[in-house]
């Protein structure tokens, strides 16, 4: 899936010199109206939310004149622009303001989370991509062998499981029954490093597995269709080149496009895993501080967790579309010279 | 078995490959449509009717005299939960919300999502700018906080998840309508309709819509997995089908704070819903391949 090679004015190409260069601040021009949106809507919908934090912080017994008195200590009776306005100008300056309900820093916040969901999605990315490109060239190297059979069915329970229902079929089996992983917490990584990966290994396995199921099913289409019908395979394997090393090194490469943009975009939608599996969990990332902030109206948390995955996503297509153009030399050559 | 829709309505590839087809792997091709089918129906059978021509026990307000009793209890086939409901009535009437929820997401998705595709798809230029530039946001925009302050600002309520849940499902739709509706655009038949001097409205309804009507149901039965699964998601975030009324995904999320004494509050529904999903993905497969969608 490459960006479409639309026309472009002669401006840009004289603006920035390599073909990566150059498309890479397309995209990030581009990315601009998208990352606002999000941070606009998020705003809207929290704001068109009946109640607000001063109502949820105090509670259902406080008075009209305390809630007041919190509003106005929060701004929260300023007009809506006006204080879209404050954040977005806060924004530019990188700073994310304070949460409502602790008054902490939201960047603050953010420091001390983050590292633990970026730990927890890298462990289930890098397990998921490794353990499905091994199982779909072990499948494509015979289709409708056993291998294939093998591998379409384990990958059809991991695209059809929930991953709540994962989670909780892992903490009973391995943690319950088995008790080789501990169910919930977390060891920090500098504390101990085996301990901190056997604490997120059960939640990264409901995450990755999901993803695991998707990359093989797609890697495993894609190298089938390029072997039956490629001529570059024909001719490898007139030449008399090993099986594996068809595979290895003439179809996998080639397949690899399709799953680094299928990784770009699942990005995005693993916001809402993380919520949901971390607190299963007891982890301290982001995802119970999201849930928490949405039920207290705490907008300025909301929006810093919205902005930091939008900017992820944002970044990793842009990475994807990158590199392709690394990866490809069509695909450099042909916008070098268009 | 003929197929679902009628052969000229498929694209080009589907008639060859029917023909070409040896009969064994026919065969086993016709098993992955009829088997998930059959179960599906089964199940929404049983979920909406059964409860009403067979008498099941209600599944809320039960008695605590024969509460927490194991699976296999007379008169309790999957045993029954704390507060003493009927497991399997619990299943059965859950059943129906969940599959409520599943199918009512899905026709929203498809039906505004889907309209919105194909007008940006078939019109093109600054129509087809703005539209996918909004689905774009809602796409990149974490579809579960939206969901979530939806069913938080609303209140839990079926009606409400269903609403919230559309956000996920309008976007995706609106997705794949739109990229076949430009597949179609170029080809002749389009062309010809257009040059005939027929109006947009009455092109999609006689051409767009026949012909990615394939891709748009075989998409629909994957949705309705998702959205059940979703309608879990936001119970097990409290969000969700208030108590007592059961949903599978709120029995899933209930049934978590006990599940080291007694799994099988979990392992029921999750088993439920898993076969569900299974049957659909399945089935939302083998149709693909029938019709030759990609």
């Amino acid at each position: 899936m490459t960006a479409a090679p639309a026309p472009r004015p002669a401006l840009t190409r004289r603006v920035a010199g390599s073909p990566g260069a150059r498309l890479a601040s397309r995209r990030l021009l581009a990315a601009i109206p998208v990352l606002w949106g999000v941070t606009f809507l998020t705003f809207v919908v929290m704001n068109l939310l009946p109640g607000d934090a001063a109502q949820e912080l105090l509670g259902a017994n406080a008075t009209p004149a305390e809630v007041h008195q919190l509003q106005i200590e929060l701004h929260l009776n300023e007009p809506f622009w006006v204080r879209y306005g404050q954040w977005l100008g806060g924004l530019f300056h990188g700073n994310l303001g304070s949460s409502l309900a602790s008054r902490q820093n939201v960047s603050a916040i953010l420091g001390q989370r983050l590292p633990v969901t970026a730990e927890l999605l890298l462990y289930a990315f890098t397990a998921s991509i490794l353990l499905a490109v091994g199982l779909a060239i072990l499948a494509a190297r015979r289709p409708n062998g056993l291998a294939d059979r093998i591998s379409m069915a384990v990958s059809m329970i991991g695209l059809s499981v929930a991953p709540y229902v994962l989670a909780l079929v892992l903490v009973y089996i391995f943690a319950v029954r088995l008790q080789w992983f501990p169910a919930i917490g977390y060891v920090p990584l500098s504390q101990d490093p085996v301990a901190n990966l056997r604490s997120l290994t059960l939640p990264a396995a409901a995450i990755g597995f999901p993803l695991f199921s998707v990359y093989t099913r797609l890697l495993r289409a894609d190298i089938v269709e390029q072997v039956q019908r490629e001529d570059y395979i024909v001719t490898a394997r007139a030449k008399g080149v090993a099986p594996w090393r068809i595979l290895l090194r003439h179809a996998l490469p080639n397949s690899m496009f399709g799953l680094i943009t299928l990784v770009a975009l699942n990005l995005g939608t693993l916001v809402g895993a993380v919520a949901i599996i971390e607190p299963i969990f007891s982890l301290p990332g982001v995802g119970a501080i999201l849930i928490q902030s949405i039920t207290n109206h705490d907008v300025p948390v909301v929006e810093g967790i919205v902005v930091v995955f939008a900017v992820v996503v944002v970044l990793a297509n842009l990475l994807a579309d990158v590199l392709y153009a690394v990866l490809d030399p069509r695909i450099r050559y042909e916008r070098s010279t268009s | 078995m003929s197929a679902p829709l009628p052969e000229l309505l498929a694209p080009d590839g589907a008639i060859q490959a029917q023909t070409a087809r040896p009969r064994a792997r026919g065969r086993a091709r016709n098993l992955r449509i009829w088997l998930p089918a059959s179960f599906l129906i089964l199940l929404v059978g049983a979920c909406f009717l059964w409860p009403l021509v067979y008498p099941v026990p209600k599944p809320t307000g039960g008695s605590i005299l024969t509460s927490g009793l194991p699976p296999l209890s007379p008169g309790h086939i999957f045993g029954t939960d704390p507060v003493g409901n009927d497991i399997l009535s619990r299943i059965l009437y859950g059943g129906r919300v969940s599959f409520t929820v599943g199918f009512s997401v899905t026709a929203i998705g498809l039906v505004i999502g889907g309209l919105l595709g194909m007008a940006a798809g078939y019109r093109g230029g600054a129509a087809d700018a703005v539209i996918m530039r909004v689905l774009d946001v809602l796409i990149a925009f974490p579809a579960l906080v939206l969901a979530l302050a939806i069913a938080e600002g609303l209140g839990p309520s079926e009606m409400h998840v269903i609403w919230a849940l559309s956000f996920f499902s309008i976007p995706a739709f609106g997705r794949v309508a739109r990229g076949a509706t430009v597949a179609l655009r170029e080809r002749t038949f389009m062309l010809a309709a257009r040059l005939s001097g027929t109006r947009g409205p009455r092109v999609i309804l006689r051409h767009v819509i026949p012909n990615i009507a394939p891709q748009l149901l075989t998409f629909s039965l994957l949705g309705i997995g998702v959205a059940m699964i979703l309608e879990g998601a936001l119970s097990f975030l409290g969000l969700g089908i208030p108590l007592p009324e059961p949903s599978w995904g709120s029995m899933i999320a209930y049934g978590q704070q006990t599940i080291s004494a007694s799994p099988d509050l979990v392992l029921i529904p999750s088993a439920f819903l898993f076969a569900t999903v299974v049957s659909l993905n399945v089935l939302g497969d083998a149709l693909r391949e029938r019709w030759g969608v990609r």
